[in-house]
Parts: structure tokens; sequence; C-alpha cells
């Protein structure tokens, strides 16, 4: 009895311990596919799961937090998760507009051009959202040396039902909420892949991972790295960087042929694996329809995808596929069911006119989400809002407007699109363009003002996307604002200043001057 | 921006403190410095709290045994110390290099603030200690033929941008507003860590600028102008704030030589590219490229640099001589009356090095104190991959004098081994003074601490009130 007292005992002492080492996964995938267009796809996912952790409760914001022992899990990302009481984070940096006609849906879905943030934070009194989200902003700003503080109330919208979380909610007391934010001008550069790497438990040293070199991928036709925080009840945080890029084979040299391999897509190949890694897999999707072969020989084939798990396979991998033929530009696509094009008409610095038309070319219909997070550059018009298809008037649904404050707060337009089988509806809105402060002008502000992508939130599933909520990003537009000659202000100032002294210096001479009348002469003798 | 009394009323506020304490204090501090070097060795005193990090820094001073910044202290004794032991230690060097021009068509000044970018990192300033700025980007411009690289010389040999950057500040970030705040650390809350100029008044700053300029002025993003007075005004901010020791200013655009003209405040060496009047012209040009690659008189001070590892001894004297107008094709000069060392004595890898020391100090119970700093400096390189082997430190467990410092500059380590003599003279006189003298200096190091501190806080607000009246980026603040 007393020996399995004493036993309790040690297990009660050891309890709390084991509960604090949570388990530590670390997934690394490639997935590469020829694209119809002749590119070739490639999307790095590097997966590390938490296991058994949980989000920080926003309501703990005010005292000690838990400490943070991570082997894999990358501490940076954690201590700014933990600092903000984040639940669901995802960052994208793109560059580049993402093709969804001829590439088809994206491995990765937030393909925006630019920059985008969002997050699902839970509500507390100890710290609001808003100043949590300024604060994550900005650590991540410094994390990935982007210019994500830009992001600020200017940008900041919130809309629940695009952007619904991929993981699960805790179920706190307190409500959750997301803030979302984009800033389409961002560039993106080694500087931003550099602390991507440094995520990494093997760095870019060995693994999947010694492929990403920056120099190739910055080549890339399209290029685009992304964050993705989230929990899931049942496993734990899970933590997901990804790069996407789509490379064109074709371009360099005179071969006429598709062919690709791991040197020439990333000018490197897999030297080691990545020790510390649970799973690490190279896929290689395989044309159905042409003739082409592929070095070494796959040593797993999963329907029409070659797996290489680079755990078992002889080092170093350079994977490389060569077709028979020659490439034929194909004379159509036929990869997105619903294809969606915006433009800003007119040429009036004052106003404008926002044209969107969005195609379906399933043969059922397809209600759609649609959601513009317009900056206050851009007003919108609403009671112009006319829908119609082949000429006739088509009916809008469950509109939400969260209207633009002039220097504060941009637009949130939602609106819920029924399209017919086989048919294009098209949209107008007349718009409104600002007319700016002298000092709100960026330093090039001739070249005129990049506005983040509409977002499409398909609410049936379509090609086969089964995996969640999907989401398709419209290209950026750039609207030209009024902007004034920036000399002019130094002219006006200086003729006004001139104009005022002189005006002044007469009536101040006039008022003070005590004029007498000195005669000359013959004054001392009288 | 606090806005507060006037300066005039915060400094009759400091006279007004107890006299008694600043009798103690200043009696403590001329008779002997030694006093707080030996309550640090003293592993039974207590470990200085967070909030007197300006004690810490003055513990620390004494440590480097760089104790000729008695101005930079504000406290204008403890002068003993002087220049009898003007070594450099490095532990903190700091970088903010600058290109402040956009577009395509300033490459070159891309190249240039890369150029230095790999200098100060070669020679050791870990990325954590570089604040770089680049107006645009052009290593993945779209006119980019070679993406994610840039280059300073025609046939792309050498690429600057290389697979590990951090650029701090980029794109429309790059604003006079932020230059001055980060010189002056007036910081949001919420800014990042890797966005902050955190320096201490032990730190050696290089500042590097680069853009289109004038007489006194230089030219942001094509937009905005930085005139000379307001960069002597942020320099006497950090200097009051304490945040250098000394700053190496060194600024590349035309007429370069009238931006350094207004600086007052102690510590400051500058040198620019050329004369009032005079134009600095682009060096090389790349047909590929299709622009000028690099400035003349960027190129031949990394020429220079090119030359010198993380061990040399070259001075900046020996940097100055080798400016040739003709190659420059511009009239480079160099400003020193703020300075007080000798410049054949200022060596390069004082502003440009981030060589890490290790100090082994024994106590009296002959446990190794390391210093932990430096500690915390070697991690940040390895992490670089720049430990090369002139960094090696073997720091054995117990060891039994300073000679298992090992490192392969004979001169330095001859240099420590003396410094460490002086060390173990200073505990023996800790031993001598007593415990009872101990514990009283932790009285006065508590009030000193507090009397920084107070003095710092008014220091700051009287500055805020009379940043008012000063210079045009000051208003911008």
């Amino acid at each position: 009895m007393a020996k399995w007292r004493a036993l309790f005992c040690l297990a009660a002492c050891l309890y709390p311990s084991a509960l604090a080492i949570s388990t530590e996964q670390f997934d690394e995938e490639l997935t590469i596919r020829p694209l119809p267009d002749g590119k070739v796809a490639s999307t790095f996912r590097f997966t590390t799961l938490l296991q058994g952790a949980t989000p920080r409760d926003p309501q703990s914001l005010g005292g000690d937090d838990v400490s943070q022992h991570y082997t894999v899990f990358p501490l940076a990302l954690g201590q700014i998760l933990r600092e903000y009481a984040v639940t669901e984070l995802h960052l994208s940096l793109n560059a580049g507009k993402w093709r969804y006609d001829r590439w088809g849906l994206p491995k990765e879905l937030g393909v925006g051009t630019g920059a985008e943030l969002w997050a699902w934070m839970g509500d507390t009194e100890v710290t609001s959202i808003d100043k949590r989200w300024k604060g994550l902003r900005n650590a991540l700003a410094g994390l990935f040396c982007a210019s994500l503080g830009s992001l600020d109330d200017l940008r900041t919208t919130s809309p629940v039902q695009t952007f619904q979380p991929e993981g699960d909610l805790p179920d706190w007391d307190s409500p959750h909420d997301v803030r979302h934010a984009s800033l389409p001008s961002e560039h993106v550069c080694t500087e931003n892949l550099t602390p991507f790497l440094k995520l990494l438990p093997c760095k870019s040293r060995s693994g999947i991972a010694s492929l990403l070199n920056p120099h190739r991928l910055f080549d890339a036709d399209w290029h685009g790295m992304g964050v993705h925080v989230l929990w899931r009840e049942k496993e734990g945080v899970e933590v997901r960087l990804t790069f996407q890029s789509v490379s064109d084979p074709l371009r360099s040299g005179s071969r006429q042929k598709q062919d690709w391999s791991l040197h020439s897509l990333f000018g490197r190949s897999i030297e080691r694996e990545c020790p510390v890694a649970h799973s690490s897999r190279v896929l290689v999707a395989l044309p159905q329809d042409q003739s082409y072969s592929i070095t070494p020989e796959p040593p797993l084939v999963e329907t029409e995808w070659a797996v290489f798990d680079t755990t078992k396979i002889n080092m170093p991998l350079n994977t490389a596929m060569t077709w028979a033929q020659n490439f034929e530009f194909p004379t159509e696509f036929n990869g997105a069911p619903l294809t969606v094009k915006r433009t800003l008409r007119g040429t009036s610095q004052a106003y404008g006119q926002l044209s969107i038309t969005v195609q379906n070319r399933l043969s059922s219909e397809l209600p759609v989400l649609y959601l513009e997070t317009m900056p206050w550059l851009v007003q919108f018009y609403l009671s112009t809002l006319k829908a119609s298809i082949g000429g006739k008037p088509h009916a809008l649904s469950n509109l939400t407007y969260i209207p633009a404050i002039p220097h504060s707060r941009p637009t949130t337009f939602q609106m819920l699109l029924t399209i017919p089988a086989k048919s294009d509806l098209e949209i107008v809105l007349d718009v409104n363009k600002a007319f700016l402060l002298y000092a709100e002008h960026p330093p090039d502000a001739q070249r005129g003002w990049d506005l983040p992508p509409a977002i499409l939130t398909p609410l049936v599933p379509i090609a086969n996307h089964s995996t969640g909520q999907l989401r398709i990003y419209t290209p950026t537009l750039l609207v030209d604002l009024a902007t004034p000659d920036f000399s002019m202000p130094y002219n006006v100032i200086i003729f006004t200043c001139s104009l005022i002294a002189f005006l002044f210096g007469n009536v101040f001479n006039l008022l003070t001057r005590k004029f007498v009348i000195i005669r000359v002469g013959s004054d001392k003798t009288t | 921006m606090p806005s507060s009394s006037s300066p005039s009323h915060s400094r009759l506020r400091l006279f007004r403190l107890p006299s008694i304490l600043l009798l103690t204090l200043s009696i403590y501090l001329t008779t002997s410095w030694t006093i707080p070097t030996t309550l640090a060795l003293d592993p039974s005193s207590p470990p200085p709290s967070p909030e007197h990090n300006e004690k810490a820094h003055l513990l620390r001073n004494f440590f480097g045994g760089r104790g000729k910044n008695d101005d930079a202290h504000g406290h204008g004794s403890g002068s003993g110390q002087g220049d009898g032991k003007v070594t450099s230690t490095h532990t903190n060097n700091w970088a903010v290099l600058v290109c402040s021009s956009r577009y395509w068509f300033n490459y070159r000044h891309m190249a240039n603030a890369l150029g230095m970018y790999r200098t100060v990192k070669r020679l050791g300033i870990p990325d954590s200690n570089i604040i770089l700025m680049l107006a645009d980007d052009a290593a993945c411009n779209t006119r980019n033929k070679y993406p994610g690289t840039v280059y300073a010389e025609p046939n792309q040999h050498l690429d600057l941008y290389g697979e590990n950057i951090e650029v701090d500040y980029r794109g429309y970030e790059v604003t006079v507003e932020n230059f001055i705040r980060v010189l002056t650390g007036r910081m949001e809350e919420s800014v990042p860590r890797s966005k902050r100029l955190l320096s201490d008044e032990r730190s050696n700053i290089f500042v590097y600028m680069t853009g289109h300029g004038g007489n006194e002025f230089l030219k942001f993003q094509d937009n905005e102008e930085i005139s000379a007075h307001d960069i002597a005004d942020a320099f006497e901010q950090m200097h009051q704030k304490k945040r250098y020791n000394e700053i190496f200013f060194m600024i590349d655009t035309c007429q370069a030589n009238t931006m350094y003209t207004k600086f007052y405040s102690p510590n400051v060496l500058a040198t620019g590219s050329s004369v009032l009047g005079e134009s600095s012209y682009s060096h090389e040009h790349d047909d590929d490229i299709g622009v000028a690659v690099i400035d003349a008189y960027t190129h031949f001070v990394l020429q220079f640099m090119e030359g010198i590892n993380k061990t040399s001894h070259t001075t900046m004297q020996d940097l100055f001589q080798s400016y040739d107008p003709v190659a420059i094709k511009s009239h480079p000069g160099v400003r020193n009356d703020l300075f007080k060392r000798p410049l054949d004595q200022v060596r390069i890898t004082d502003f440009f090095g981030g060589v890490s020391q290790a100090e082994v100090l024994l106590d009296q119970d002959g446990v190794v104190i390391r210093d932990a700093q430096n500690l915390e400096d070697v991690d940040e390189e390895s992490d670089l991959g720049l430990n090369d082997q002139d960094e090696k430190i073997t720091n054995s467990s117990s060891p039994k004098s300073s000679e298992e410092v090992v490192e392969e500059d004979s001169k330095s380590s001859i240099r420590r081994t003396r410094r460490m003599d002086e060390g173990k003279q200073q505990v023996g006189q800790a031993e001598k003074q007593g415990r009872m003298r101990s514990w009283s200096a932790i009285g006065v190091l508590v009030a000193l601490g507090w009397f920084v501190h107070a003095k710092q806080k008014s220091s700051s607000s009287s500055l805020a009130s009379r940043s008012g009246g000063g210079g045009k980026g000051q208003k911008r603040l």
C-alpha cells in the first residue's frame, strides 16, 4: 500500500512537468506541378506542430505567461504569438499576379499581390484587440523586415465572413474577432526570406529548405511566402511556413521543352536531409496526357503524384523531368471555374467607375461572396451600383457596407453574388477619388496608389477544393489621384510672404511713424 | 511628444536634491572609481537592477577600461581613469546605414549603403546592431536583370545583397522623421527592437549616409530634406541621452562636407566626400545593369576597407590619408575638432568592427566572471556564421591566469593581460577597504542610479521643450 502511495506521489509530482513539455513535430514538403502554360509551380510547406499546446488566453495578458521552451518550434514567432495572445495568424507576402485561368487554384490560398495580414484574437478588457493588432503588426514588421507597420487603421478592416478561421477557436468567455489589412505595394525580397529561413529548424542548410535560393526564387514569374499559425483542438498549435513560386523553364535558354530539374529551378539540389524532420517529401505531379521521363525513378507513385522521401532516398536528390516533345502553347485554358476581372475606368482624377466581371464556367448556379476592403482613397457611390447579365439587370443580395471615413477608415463592402450557370455577371459602381492633403502623398505620388485586391469566396465547393473555405483574389488596381505640383507651396509661401511683408511694412510705417515737417535753413532765427 | 517645463526650470529642480546626497556622491566619485568596479566583482553584492541601467553602464565602462568618455557621462569626474587606457573593446558597436534615394537610376546609392553593410558585417557587427535603411528595392526591382542581387562593380563579381540580409527600414519608411527617431530613440512603444538603435554611452556608432544632397542638406526619397542642423541636433540629443561614446559620421553626396559643419557634440568624427560647391561623382557603370553602380568616394573607401580584417590595427589616419582627390574626383574632408583621440590611435575597427572580447576576471574566491554582454555578441556572430578563425575564444572552466584568453592577435592579448592585472589590483584594494565601505557604496550607487535616472528624465523633457526652437527636422518629431 505504501509502495502504491509513493508511486502515486511520484506520478503526481511528475505530472505537471510532463504537461509542460509538449512534443513537437516538424514536417516538410515540396510540391512541384507543371502548369498548362509551360511554367512550373513549386510549393514549399514547413509545418511545425506543437502538440497539446493552446493559444494564450487574452484574459491572462496582464500577468506572467508560462515559460516557452521549444526545440523546433520557432521561438521568435512563438514570443509574438504569446505576447499579443493571437489565436490564429496568416501573413502572406507575394509578388506578381496569380493567374487563376492558367495556373488553376494555388496550393496556398493567400496569393493577393503585396502583403496581407489577418489574425483572429480573443477580446478582453485587459488589452483591446486593436491595441494588440497594432503591436502584432509592428512585431511582425520587425521580424520579417516588411513595412507591415504601415498596415495602420487606414487599412484595417474586420471582414468576418471571408476570413473564417482555418483552425478552431478556443471556447473562452470572450468572443473572438478578426482583423485584416493588406498592403498591395509591398515588395518581397531577400530581406524577407532571410528571417523566414531563420524560423526553420534546419535553416536553409539541409533538407528541402536548402532549395530556397533567393537568387532563383526572386527570378520567378510569381513568388510569395506565407506564415500561418492556427490551433486545432485535437492536435495543438500549428505553424505552417510556405513559399510558392511559379518559374518559367521555357524562358531560360533556347530550349523549346518544358524540362525542369531541381537544379534548374532553384540552382541547387538537396544535399542532405534535415535530421529533425518527422517527414520530408518531394511530390511531383505527373502529366496525364504527355510522354515524359522522371529521374531518379520515384520510389512511390500515389495516383498522379511521384513521391520522393528525402529521409530514405540516396543523396543528393536532383529530381528532373524531361518531355519527349516540344512544348506547344495551348490556345485556350480551362483552368478556373470562376474568373473575375476588375478594372477602374475613367480618365478623371476626381471620379471613376469600378467595373467587375465575374464569370461562372460551371454548369450550376454559383453563390459567391464578394469583398472589397478599399482604402478611403476611393469611395463608392453605392446608389450607382448596377449588376447585369447580358444586359439584363440582376439582383444582388446581402449587402454589407461600412463606408470609409476620410483620412482614417477604409470601406468594407461585401455582397452576395448569385451567378447562374455559364454566364458572366457584370457589376459597375461609380467611385469618387479622394483629394489628398499635401503631406499624405507618398514620395512617388505620380506613380499612383495601389489598391488592394477584392476577394471572392464561393459558398459551395468548386474545383475539388474541399478543405475549408476558398478565397480568390483579383489583381490589384492602380489609382491615379490628383497630385499637386509639389514645389508650388514654396512658391505660394514665398509670394504670400512678400506680399504680406510689403503691405504690413507700409501700414506699420504709416501707423507708427510720426511725420514732422522740418524747415531747412531759417529755423534757428525763428 | 512630451511637453514640459523649460530647461532652466528642470535644472533648478536638480539642484534642489538633498545636498548631503550630492556631497557623499561627489566624495565617492572623486576619491576612487575603483569602488563600483570592485562591487561588480564582488559576488556577494546584489546585481544591478534593470531600472538602474545607467549605473550598470557606468560599471561596465570600467570593465572595458574605456574611461575617456567622461563628457559622455555628464558627471565630469573620474577623469583619472583617462587616456592611459585608450583601448577598444567594440562589444557594443552599432552602424546606421542610410540610402536616402529612391528610383532605379539611383542604384548606385543602394550599392553604396550595401557595400558599407557588407563591410561592417564582415568586420563583425551583427545584424542586430545594424540599422539598414534603403529607400528603394533595387535587388528585386523588375528592372534588375539579376534578381536578388546588387553589384557595386561591373562584371558582377561580388553580390552585395547576398542571401543573408536584414533591411530594417525600406521604401516609404525611409523618412527624415524615422531617421531622427532612430538616432534619438524616440519611438513608439510597439516598434520592434530590430528597428531601434539600442546603443548606450559605451557604444561607438558608425553613421553612413548617401543620396543626393547639396549645401547643408540631403534629400530623402527625392521628396524631403534633412539639414545639417537636424543631424547636429540629433547627435546632441544622443549625447545628452548618453546614447553614444563616439560617433563616426560618413557621408557621400554632393557638397557632403557641409553636412558635418554644424556638429557641436563631443566625440564626433566626421568625413565627407566633397567640399562646398563640389559634386560627388559616380564611379563605374555597368552595361548589363544599365546604370552607374557605385559612387567614387564610397568605392575607394570600400576598396580600402577590403584590406582590413577583424584584428587589423589600421587607423582612421590611414583611411583619411588614403583619400586621393584625383581618383575620387572630389576633395574629401575630415572634421576631428570634436573628437578627442588622435586619429592615428583610432582604429578602423573601433567603429567598423564588432570583435567580441571575453574578459576573464577573477574575484576573491577565484571564480570566473565573464561579461555577459560579450557572450551575447558571440552568440550573435555564430548565428551569422561570422565567427571565423580570428575570433576563437577559449574559456576554460578554471583559468589560473589571464593567459587563458587565447587570441591570435598577440598584441591585443598582451593588452588584455595588463588589464587583468589592473583588475586584480582593484580586487585587492576592495579587500582592504572592507565590507562596511562596500555596503555604503551600494547605498551611494542606488542613490546615483536614482540621480542619473532623474536627471535623464528631466534632461529629456528639457530637450523636448527645447526642440521647438530647433531645426526643421526637430519640428517634425
